[in-house]
């Protein structure tokens, strides 16, 4: 006779694992970091020269002073190292090359555990956020802000990195319909780019095209946090601008759900 | 009690109709037209614990298809199925603890890491208690011969090696089941050996039930007693490996090598099958004939050098089984 065994809780053990597994896949690529690290040295430079340039023939905005706007730039980059990194993407790649079924077959929740393994790559990137920052402080000179200010950032932060952790899911899920999907997060990255303000603040943009970005998912991942930091948002306004940020989140973590549901059983019915 | 039991189940897919050509890419996009395809029709069978099951079908029988719904990641459009007393879909994870499943054209194992970072994880995973996870892993490592890749990341290992640790992988939990789908593809002959003596030994040591599918027969001569033979969807053959040869392998093969050259060569009951210099293979069905009375017609007719009786191998047999269907096992050549 063969008894069923008892439905036991859910353990976190193995996802805790499979984040440490992916932190140790990550360290094997030190020809990347170090890419990385000089990528965002470069970038630092070439921004500082585009801004100085600007500032130089232009009055500078009322709410914009030159240390401001680079401030600006250089958190912004620094966000980037950790907000560029698409978490998901072994979702899309297992679902690409079919392997996805084997994931299936293991006794885990198969979203946890690409959300484990994308924690995991995050967290070794963060590694790169000490020499970056150091470079940030000691030649750029970005303003630093007062503790109650930062601690605000730090929620933001938080809110957009999630903001941004949904925003990929749901484009990595897309691959259950498409397997390819490389155009779409492309396009996605650009909009990121301008109209998430990690380029060019969005205060900078006319009114309408602002008013417009700033209700946009991509504000919520840049724009918002940035602002907090460089003192452009008051705290008057932080609770109406982390709302809407939690909006997004609570928005983008239902679609993904939906999405996943859907997707899941594309695999069991279609087979995939 | 069956420790795998499937009683008429069934799987259509649901796919686009494409006309060739442009045209028919732009329709397909706009006004797609489906098409129902049964990749699995009314298949039934019961394998018993302990069993090792050869699965066998060419391309596109509904090998895979079938494997899906036991391992739970596929519905049945209909019909039922039990894996170790469970729905395996109703109840995904907790069959996944009960199954093992090794892909030889799939690896479950971290590309960049070494092997022992792979089964650490699977240990976590499937919950293994310390103590076994540790005496399974030397058992495996001692028939396997894993100690000396051990600590090799797996993108550095040969197929031979990957495939040797995909089977460790497999069975560190103890699984009741395994589910091996071409286990032994691409490999050389001393790692495909090394491969089914595991294979064997994990059936024979822990009574672990084994469904083998493969295109390499002689994986299933060696490892299997039992073959479901399954094509277009359907069963068409179910028993002992034995009963398939009684059955279906009634035709032999005499090859007589001659001694001088003939113009024609013409023996009763046997047909020439191929000619070779003053090679002739002559088949002959042994219900019709028996070899003696070939072999006597032949050494009067005819001046020999050397003669020999050649037994149908399995895949000969198979292979007509499909060319010819089930039905047609009693005819004669």
């Amino acid at each position: 006779m063969i008894a069923a065994r008892p439905r036991r809780r859910r353990r976190l053990a193995p996802y805790w694992e499979v984040m440490k597994v992916a932190i140790a896949r990550e360290a094997t690529y030190r020809f990347g970091v170090f890419a990385s690290l000089a990528a965002f040295f470069m970038r630092v430079y070439l921004l500082r020269m585009v801004w100085l340039a600007l500032y130089a023939h232009n009055a500078a905005p009322r709410d914009l002073p030159l240390h401001t706007i680079l401030s600006y730039a250089t958190v912004a980059l620094l966000m980037g190292l950790v907000l560029d990194i698409d978490q998901t993407r072994a979702l899309h790649d297992r679902l690409h090359d079919g392997s996805i079924a084997t994931d299936f077959m293991k006794p885990i929740s198969v979203p946890l555990f690409f959300f484990a393994d994308g924690t995991g790559e995050v967290l070794f990137r963060i590694i790169l956020l000490v020499p970056a920052l150091a470079l940030a402080l000691t030649l750029v000179r970005i303003d630093v802000p007062s503790p109650a200010v930062a601690a605000a950032f730090a929620l933001s932060f938080t809110l957009g990195y999630f903001v941004g952790f949904f925003l990929n899911f749901i484009l990595n899920c897309t691959a259950f319909w498409t397997l390819e999907i490389s155009a779409v997060q492309l396009i996605v990255t650009w909009l990121t780019d301008l109209l998430g303000g990690e380029i060019v603040p969005l205060a900078l943009f006319p009114a309408g095209l602002a008013r417009v970005a700033y209700a946009l998912p991509f504000a919520a991942m840049f724009s918002t946090p940035l602002c907090i930091y460089t003192g452009l948002l008051q705290p008057a306004q932080y609770a109406g601008a982390m709302g809407l940020q939690a909006l997004w989140l609570v928005l983008l973590a239902a679609i993904s759900a939906v999405l996943w549901r859907a997707g899941a059983r594309r695999v069991v019915v279609q087979g995939g | 009690m069956p420790i795998i039991e499937t009683v008429e189940l069934r799987k259509v897919f649901r796919s686009i109709v494409r006309r060739p050509g442009l045209g028919g890419a732009l329709a397909a996009l706009f006004a797609p037209r489906y098409e129902e395809k049964a990749a699995v029709e009314n298949v039934s069978f019961a394998v018993e614990p302990g069993e090792i099951v050869g699965y066998i079908g060419p391309n596109g029988a509904g090998k895979s298809t079938t494997i899906k719904m036991l391992t739970g990641i596929l519905v049945p459009t209909s019909g039922t199925l039990r894996v170790a007393g469970l729905v395996p879909h109703e109840r995904r994870v907790e069959n996944a603890e009960n199954i093992g499943v090794v892909f030889g054209q799939r690896s479950q194992l971290y590309w960049d890491l070494p092997l022992r970072e792979s089964f650490n994880l699977l240990r976590s995973i499937y919950d293994v208690p310390r103590e076994r996870y540790d005496e399974n892993l030397r058992r495996f490592s001692d028939m396997l011969d894993l100690e000396e890749f051990m600590d090799t990341p797996v993108r550095q290992l040969s197929l031979g090696e990957r495939m040797r640790g995909d089977f460790a992988a497999a069975m560190l939990h103890d699984p009741k089941i395994v589910f091996l789908d071409e286990p032994t593809i691409g490999l050389d002959v001393l790692a495909k050996d090394a491969i089914r003596n595991f294979i064997s030994e994990v059936n024979r040591e822990r009574g672990t039930t084994v469904i083998l599918t493969t295109h390499d027969l002689a994986d299933v001569e060696r490892l299997a007693r039992r073959i479901i033979l399954i094509d277009d969807g359907r069963v068409i053959y179910d028993g002992a490996l034995e009963r398939l040869r009684e059955e279906f392998g009634t035709h032999r093969t005499l090859v007589v090598t001659f001694a001088r050259a003939y113009d024609e060569i013409a023996v009763n009951n046997a047909v020439v099958e191929s000619r070779e210099g003053s090679v002739v293979r002559l088949r002959f069905d042994r219900r019709m004939t028996s070899a003696e009375a070939l072999v006597r017609e032949v050494l009067e007719k005819y001046s020999i050098a050397d003669i020999a009786i050649v037994e149908p191998d399995i895949e000969s047999i198979v292979r007509r089984l499909y060319l010819d269907g089930y039905g047609s096992g009693d005819a004669p050549a």
